[in-house]
C-alpha cells in the first residue's frame, strides 16, 4: 500500500509526533505519561513510516540489529539503576536524596526521569520489533515439520 | 433503583464488558475473534478498576494550587501495568496465531481440529 | 537488610536481557554462561537461606518506601523453601539443556531465545513467591504465563504452536480474573499489601461480603487455571507434553506449583483463618483436588505417549498439594510443600530420563520401551527410582510427603482422605511400574548394549535419583523447613 497523500502527510506528521513522545518521556515525573506512553508515541512514528513506505524502508531508519540493542540496553539500563539504591546502602531502586529537587521542575525527582528514559526506550524498541516482526512475517518461509 | 444503577453506570459497563469478553473469548471458533474478546474482557477490567480510584470531581493528581480532591492515582497506574501485560499478550497470541495459520492455512479452531484429526 | 533475594531476580532479568546481546557473537557459549547464571543464582538462595536461618525472616522494601504505601517484599520461611526449589531444579534443568536442545531445536539462535526466555521464568518464579502484595504477584504471575508459553511454543512444531495457544487462552482467562479480584479486593479495603489487607478485610466482609466472596471465587478459578487444578487442566497435557524436554521439566517440576502457592499465600495470609473458617472454601479446593488425583491418574493409565503419561500425572501430582493446603492443618500443610519439593525432583527426574530415551532412540511410545533397561540402564534405573517414589514407596521422598498429608488427613479429622491417598498411590503404581517391569524384564534376550548419554543429560539425572533417595531416608532438614514454612500460614 503504497500512496503518495499518505506518505507525504506521515513524513509531515513524524517530527511532531517524535518530539511529542521524547516530551511525554522526559515530562513523565512531573505530569501524566512516561515511559510506556512517551516510547508508545515514539514508536508509533517509526511503525507508521514502515507501514506507509514498507517494511524495507523501515529497516533503513531504524535497523531491526540496532532497535534489538536499545531493548536489552534499556531493560539492563533500569536494574543498573535500581542497583545504584544498593551500592549506596540503601534498597534496591531507592531514590537518591541529593538529586531530589523542586518539586515541578523538569530536573528533579532523583532517578525517577532516568528510569521512565530507560523504560522509553524499552517500550518503543519493543513495540517496533514486534511490528517488524509481524509485518515481515509474510516474507518468512513457514518452518513445517 | 434506576438512579442508583445510572450513578454506578461505569461498573455495570465493566461488567457487562467482561462478560462479553468471556463469552467470545470461549465459544468463537476463530483465534483471531478469541484475541478480541481477551482484549474487551481485560478492557472491562480495566474499566472497573479506574473507577474504583475515580473522584467525582476530583483533579488529576498533580500538585497544583487550587486544586480540591485528587483522583486516586493508584488504580490508574496499576492499569498502565495491566496494558502493558495485556499488548504483550494480545502480540504473543498474535504471533502465535500467524504461525498456526503458516501451518494449517486457516485461523479457525474447528478447521484445524478436523486437520489434526488423521494425524495423529 | 538483605538484598539477596532482590538481587536473584535482578540477576536473572539481567541474563534474561543480555544473552540475546552476546549471542549475537555465533561463538558463545550460551549453554554454559546459562548455567553458570543458573549457579549464581543457585549460590544467592543458598546464602539467602542460610542468612534467614540466622537472623530470622523480614520483609524488604525496594525503593526504601515502608509499606502499605511501598511495595513489601517477604523473605519467610515459604520464600526461602521455594526459591531453593526453584534454583536447584534451574540448575539441573540447565545442564541438561546443554545438551538437549540441540536436537530439540535445532542448530541457530533459538538456544539462546531459549536460555533467555528460561531466565525470564525463573525471574518471574523468584517474584512470585516473594510478593508480598497482589499487585505484584499479578504481574510476575503474566511474566512468567509470557515466558512458559514461550517456551512451549519455541518448538518448531505444530503441536506445540498449537498446545502453546490454548495455553495462552486459559491463562489469559486466568489473568483476567485474577485482576478483576485484586479489583474488587481493593475497591473494599483500599489496599494491596497482603499484610495490611488481613487487618482490613474482615471489617470489609461485615460491609460488603459479596465482593470479599466474589474475589476470593475468582482468585480460586483464576490461579486454578494456572497452576492446573482439575477441572481446569485442560491446556496441561497438551502444552506439557509437546514442550523441549527441560521446559517440561520446569514446567511440570515448577510454574504450576507457584502458581499454588501464590493461591495459598492469599487465601491464608490475605483472607486469614478468621474469615475462611465462615466460608467452605477449603471443602471446594478438597473436592476438586480429590477429583484431580483421581481422574488425572485415570486419565494417565490411558496414555500410550510417556511424556503425555507424566504430564497426566502432574495433575494428579498438584492435586496431593492442593489437598495438603485445603486440609488447613499443620501436617497437611508441611506435606503440601513438602510435595512441592519431591515432586519437583521426582518429576524432573522422570521428564528428563524420558526424554534422554526419546534423544537417544526417539522412542515415545510406551509399548516400545521393552528392554529398555538393557540399552540405557542408567537413565532406566533414574526412573525407576522416580517412579517407585512417585508411587510412595517407604525409602523415597514421595512417600515422606504423602505420609505427612496423611497424618494432616487425621488431624483434620477427615480419614477419607488417608483412603484417597493410599487408593491414589495404588493408581500410580498402575501406570508406573509396568514401565519399570517391561524396561528390565520385559525383554527375551537380555543382552548388554549400553547406550551412552552425554556426561550432561547423566550428571543432573543421577543428582536428582540421589536427591529422591536421601531426602526419603533423612528428611530431617527439609521437613524443618516446610514446618517453618507452614508456621508462617497458619498462625
Amino acid at each position: 500500500m503504497q500512496s503518495v497523500v499518505l506518505q507525504t502527510v506521515i513524513k509531515l506528521l513524524l517530527p511532531f509526533i517524535q518530539v511529542y513522545g521524547l516530551y511525554i518521556i522526559f515530562h513523565g515525573h512531573i505530569s501524566p505519561g512516561g515511559g510506556f506512553a512517551g516510547g508508545a508515541v515514539m514508536a508509533a512514528s517509526f511503525v507508521l513510516f514502515a507501514m506507509s513506505y514498507g517494511v524495507g524502508e523501515g529497516f533503513k531508519r531504524l535497523p531491526r540489529l540496532i532497535a534489538q540493542w536499545l531493548e536489552s540496553l534499556g531493560g539492563l539500563i533500569y536494574i543498573a539503576l535500581g542497583l545504584t539504591g544498593i551500592l549506596r546502602g540503601a534498597a534496591f531502586l531507592t531514590n537518591v536524596p541529593e538529586w531530589l529537587g523542586q518539586a515541578g521542575q523538569l530536573f528533579s525527582a532523583g532517578l525517577i526521569p532516568l528510569l521512565t528514559t530507560a523504560i522509553g526506550l524499552k517500550v518503543c524498541s519493543t513495540i517496533v520489533t514486534l511490528l517488524y516482526h509481524l509485518l515481515e512475517e509474510g516474507h518468512y518461509d513457514s518452518q513445517t515439520d | 433503583m434506576i438512579a442508583k444503577l445510572i450513578s454506578n453506570m461505569h461498573f455495570l459497563t465493566a461488567m457487562v464488558l467482561f462478560l462479553i469478553g468471556f463469552h467470545t473469548m470461549l465459544t468463537h471458533s476463530n483465534l483471531i475473534k478469541k484475541v478480541m474478546g481477551m482484549n474487551i474482557m481485560e478492557t472491562g477490567i480495566f474499566l472497573f478498576f479506574i473507577s474504583v480510584g475515580y473522584v467525582r470531581g476530583g483533579s488529576s493528581p498533580i500538585a497544583v494550587p487550587g486544586a480540591e480532591g485528587y483522583i486516586n492515582p493508584l488504580p490508574s497506574a496499576l492499569i498502565l501495568t495491566g496494558i502493558v501485560v495485556s499488548v504483550s499478550l494480545t502480540a504473543f497470541a498474535l504471533a502465535l496465531i500467524v504461525k498456526l495459520y503458516n501451518y494449517y492455512g486457516t485461523v479457525d479452531a474447528d478447521k484445524i481440529m478436523q486437520l489434526r484429526g488423521g494425524e495423529e | 537488610m538483605n538484598h539477596l533475594p532482590v538481587l536473584l531476580v535482578a540477576l536473572y532479568l539481567a541474563a534474561a536481557l543480555g544473552l540475546p546481546l552476546l549471542g549475537r557473537n555465533k561463538k558463545f557459549p550460551a549453554g554454559l554462561f546459562a548455567v553458570g547464571v543458573a549457579g549464581c543464582g543457585l549460590i544467592l538462595a543458598a546464602a539467602s537461606a542460610w542468612h534467614v536461618a540466622g537472623t530470622g525472616t523480614y520483609s524488604y522494601f525496594p525503593g526504601g518506601h515502608q509499606a502499605p504505601l511501598g511495595i513489601e517484599i517477604t523473605i519467610d520461611w515459604v520464600t526461602v523453601f521455594l526459591h531453593l526449589t526453584i534454583n536447584l531444579l534451574a540448575v539441573l534443568v540447565l545442564i541438561y539443556s546443554t545438551a538437549d536442545l540441540s536436537r530439540e531445536l535445532g542448530g541457530g539462535r533459538a538456544k539462546t531465545w531459549y536460555y533467555s526466555l528460561f531466565f525470564l521464568l525463573l525471574a518471574a518464579l523468584n517474584g512470585i513467591v516473594m510478593a508480598f502484595d497482589l499487585f505484584n504477584i499479578f504481574v510476575f504471575t503474566e511474566i512468567g504465563t509470557i515466558a512458559a508459553c514461550a517456551l512451549v511454543a519455541i518448538r518448531p512444531k505444530r503441536l506445540c504452536v498449537e498446545a502453546a495457544f490454548k495455553y495462552l487462552v486459559l491463562s489469559a482467562l486466568g489473568s483476567g480474573m485474577v485482576l478483576l479480584g485484586i479489583g474488587l479486593l481493593y475497591m473494599v479495603t483500599g489496599y494491596l499489601n497482603i499484610g495490611a489487607m488481613a487487618q482490613a478485610l474482615p471489617k470489609a466482609f461485615a460491609m460488603y461480603p459479596w465482593n470479599v466472596l466474589v474475589a476470593l471465587s475468582l482468585f480460586v478459578i483464576g490461579l486454578g487455571t494456572k497452576a492446573a487444578l482439575f477441572p481446569l487442566h485442560v491446556w496441561l497435557p497438551d502444552a506439557h507434553s509437546s514442550a523441549p524436554t527441560p521446559s517440561s521439566a520446569a514446567l511440570s517440576g515448577l510454574v504450576i506449583k507457584v502458581y499454588a502457592v501464590a493461591m495459598a499465600r492469599i487465601i491464608f495470609q490475605a483472607y486469614g483463618a478468621e474469615l475462611f473458617s465462615r466460608i467452605p472454601v477449603p471443602d471446594v479446593i478438597l473436592v476438586f483436588s480429590t477429583a484431580g488425583i483421581f481422574a488425572g491418574s485415570v486419565l494417565a493409565i490411558g496414555q500410550t505417549d510417556i511424556k503425555r503419561m507424566l504430564a497426566y500425572s502432574s495433575v494428579a501430582q498438584i492435586g496431593y498439594i492442593f489437598l495438603g493446603f485445603a486440609l488447613v492443618t499443620m501436617n497437611g500443610i508441611v506435606g503440601g510443600i513438602l510435595h512441592i519439593f519431591c515432586h519437583a525432583v521426582m518429576k524432573s527426574l522422570l521428564f528428563l530420563a524420558a526424554g534422554a530415551i526419546i534423544f537417544k532412540t526417539g522412542i515415545r511410545k510406551i509399548e516400545d520401551l521393552a528392554g529398555m533397561g538393557y540399552r540405557m540402564p542408567l537413565t532406566m534405573a533414574a526412573f525407576s527410582i522416580g517412579a517407585l517414589s512417585m508411587v510412595g514407596i517407604p525409602g523415597f521422598s514421595g512417600f515422606i510427603s504423602k505420609y505427612y498429608l496423611a497424618f494432616g488427613a487425621l488431624a483434620a479429622d477427615r480419614p477419607v482422605y488417608v483412603a484417597v491417598i493410599l487408593l491414589s498411590s495404588l493408581l500410580n503404581a498402575v501406570y508406573f511400574f509396568p514401565i519399570v517391569v517391561r524396561a528390565f524384564f520385559g525383554h527375551k534376550e537380555k543382552q548388554m548394549t549400553w547406550d551412552r548419554l552425554p556426561w550432561a543429560m547423566t550428571v543432573p539425572m543421577v543428582v536428582l535419583a540421589a536427591l529422591t533417595v536421601i531426602l526419603g531416608i533423612l528428611p530431617g532438614g527439609l521437613v524443618r523447613i516446610a514446618e517453618l514454612a507452614a508456621g508462617a500460614w497458619l498462625n
